[in-house]
């Protein structure tokens, strides 16, 4: 594995040459920026909404935690989903392209150093986005007083304002196995073609169709089914990420649920390296 | 150096390569001649590893290419028919990613890319980024590459192909330069090309392919030395099926 870092590091340098990758991380900030503020702003209404009704109880019981970070990094996935195919897709594409896969299969490379260092760059792109994003719910743990919390529970009266670091993390943790798992789907769609455009939208099918299991699944049992068929909108629940990611954004941490995404990962890494090997059976 | 048994290598059902065989010692050059299609890129990615041979064995520096590939691979320098390069890297950084994956010891690394860059005349442009430079320049990072691990055997493919008449001579120049034994201890090179000119400039010694057969190895000493021309030779035959037909 001594090639990991030679691989991974070549991959970033060259992303970060491109303003591409500048423009896409900018652009991702500001899409936080927003998706953050429209959190508050929802949380906001919410509170306006318990008041006007006079549920008092109800709305001493809102929090931060549940209340905007949870749907905040939730919401977060829709970007990750248009974002990470976009740094994957050229990961092994651009090698066929350039030519430059005759020079690494011809090294004294093992399949899973590239397979790996590769991965292991877009997983250092999707950490970057994870810091950059995280920077915005942190803004709700300065100290109470400050013009944000203050801004924010102007007019309200809350049992305990403030959020719940670990309930943030547990969230965090869930969009950054997301991520990862996405990072795994690209570089796997990136291996399977020599085009960057069509190693995108793979992808995004891809993980679409991840997503939709569980939707597929819940249609299944709404008609009723028993036996093999409720087995079967059992594995496709379990199989897609909604599920796994929802209860993780929510503060839930479940060690089934890591597994799922250490399982996904590690399959479509597989996967890669069985589709990178089949150059030399073609 | 190079020990290859009846190399083969089959497309689905059509034959590109069938059965070659050759040997090549420290210190030769070797001109692989051949119209295209003949099957030349095919035994090169053969003999790099680059692609798996249907049938046959080969040795490079005495590693079995399919039995310790990593071994086999780091004894070649190897250029590609499109040299393989980063066009968003500058030169020197690019060389230097190729000698992390080709093994060179950290300790020599910084030597390794300055003397390639000497060599390859690239001294003046090693910052420069790969993607603004010339096809000739671009061709001579391509042999930079393949010459930074300083591997005891040398595979090029059609080194000259698309260039102009003068990157045509630098690129010779160099190539001659690398197969020089007053400079370098001895390597072996073995460069394709379907251009008799260029095997009779550089080359001491061809071996003609066609339609994957080998249907030639002689020292061009040999070949003169019986009144023929390589001109001839390679007309007689690669012509001899059109005549049939
Ligand atoms: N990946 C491939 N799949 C099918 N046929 C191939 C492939 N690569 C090369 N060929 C065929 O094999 C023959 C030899 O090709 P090649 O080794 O590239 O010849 P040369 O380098 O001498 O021009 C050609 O007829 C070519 O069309
Ligand atoms: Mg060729």
């Amino acid at each position: 594995m001594k090639h990991l870092g030679a691989i991974a590091g070549r991959e970033l340098r060259s992303l970060f040459v491109s303003p591409v990758a500048y423009a896409v991380l900018t652009l991702f900030a500001v899409l936080a920026g927003f998706f953050f503020l429209l959190s508050v702003q929802g949380f906001r209404e919410t509170m306006a909404y318990y008041q006007q009704i006079g549920q008092f109880d109800v709305l001493r019981q809102l929090n931060l935690n549940n209340q905007v970070i949870g749907p905040f990094i939730q919401v977060m996935w829709i970007v990750f989903l248009f974002l990470i195919p976009g740094i994957t897709m050229g990961l092994f594409a651009n090698e066929k392209t350039n030519g430059t896969q005759e020079l690494l299969m011809t090294s004294p490379l093992t399949m899973w150093e590239l397979v790996l260092g590769k991965f292991l760059a877009a997983a250092a792109f999707v950490t970057i986005l994870i810091a950059m994003m995280a920077l915005f719910p942190a803004l709700l743990f300065l100290d109470a007083g400050t013009p944000v919390l203050g801004l924010i529970f102007s007019g309200f009266d809350l049992a305990d304002p403030n959020p719940e670091g670990l309930q943030m993390w547990a969230g965090l943790l869930g969009l950054w196995l997301l991520g990862l798992t996405y990072a795994a789907v690209g570089t796997f769609s990136s291996s399977l073609t020599r085009n960057q455009l069509v190693a995108f939208f793979l992808a995004l099918a891809l993980l679409l169709i991840l997503w939709l299991l569980s939707v597929v699944a819940d249609l299944g049992v709404a008609e009723g089914a028993a036996g093999t068929a409720s087995r079967l909108s059992g594995v496709l629940t379990w199989l897609s990420t909604s599920d796994h990611f929802d209860k993780l954004a929510r503060g839930l941490v479940d060690t089934r649920d890591l597994a799922y995404f250490v399982f996904m990962i590690g399959t479509f890494l597989v996967l890669t390296k069985t589709s990178v090997e089949s150059v030399r059976w073609r | 150096m190079i020990e290859a048994d009846n190399i083969t290598k089959r497309y689905g059902d059509f034959l590109a390569v069938d059965q070659v065989s050759f040997r090549a010692g420290a210190g030769e050059v070797i001109g692989f001649l051949g119209p295209n299609g003949a099957g030349k890129t095919t035994t090169m990615r053969i003999l790099t590893g680059f692609l798996p041979a249907t049938d046959g064995r080969a040795r490079i520096a005495g590693h079995d290419i399919f039995e310790e590939p990593l071994a086999a691979r780091r004894a070649v320098g190897y250029l590609p028919e499109t040299p393989p390069l980063y066009p968003e890297m500058d030169v020197t950084g690019y060389l230097e990613f190729v000698a992390k994956i080709k093994d060179v010891p950290r300790a020599r690394r910084r030597s390794a890319v300055e003397s390639a860059l000497e060599r390859c005349g690239l001294a003046d442009v090693h910052r420069r980024v790969i993607g603004s430079l010339s096809k000739g320049f671009r061709q001579r990072v391509g042999i930079a590459q393949a010459i930074l691990h300083d591997p005891p055997v040398l595979i090029l493919d059609e080194p000259t192909v698309g260039l102009d008449p003068i990157q045509i001579r630098e690129i010779r120049g160099l190539i001659a330069d690398l197969a020089d034994p007053e400079k370098t201890e001895a390597r072996t090179i073995v460069l394709s090309t379907h251009i008799l000119a260029e095997v009779e400039a550089i080359c001491r010694r061809v071996l003609m392919i066609h339609e994957g057969k080998m249907v030639l190895d002689s020292a061009i000493g040999e070949l003169t030395a019986e009144g023929q021309s390589l001109e001839d030779v390679f007309a007689r035959m690669t012509l001899r099926e059109g005549e049939a037909a």
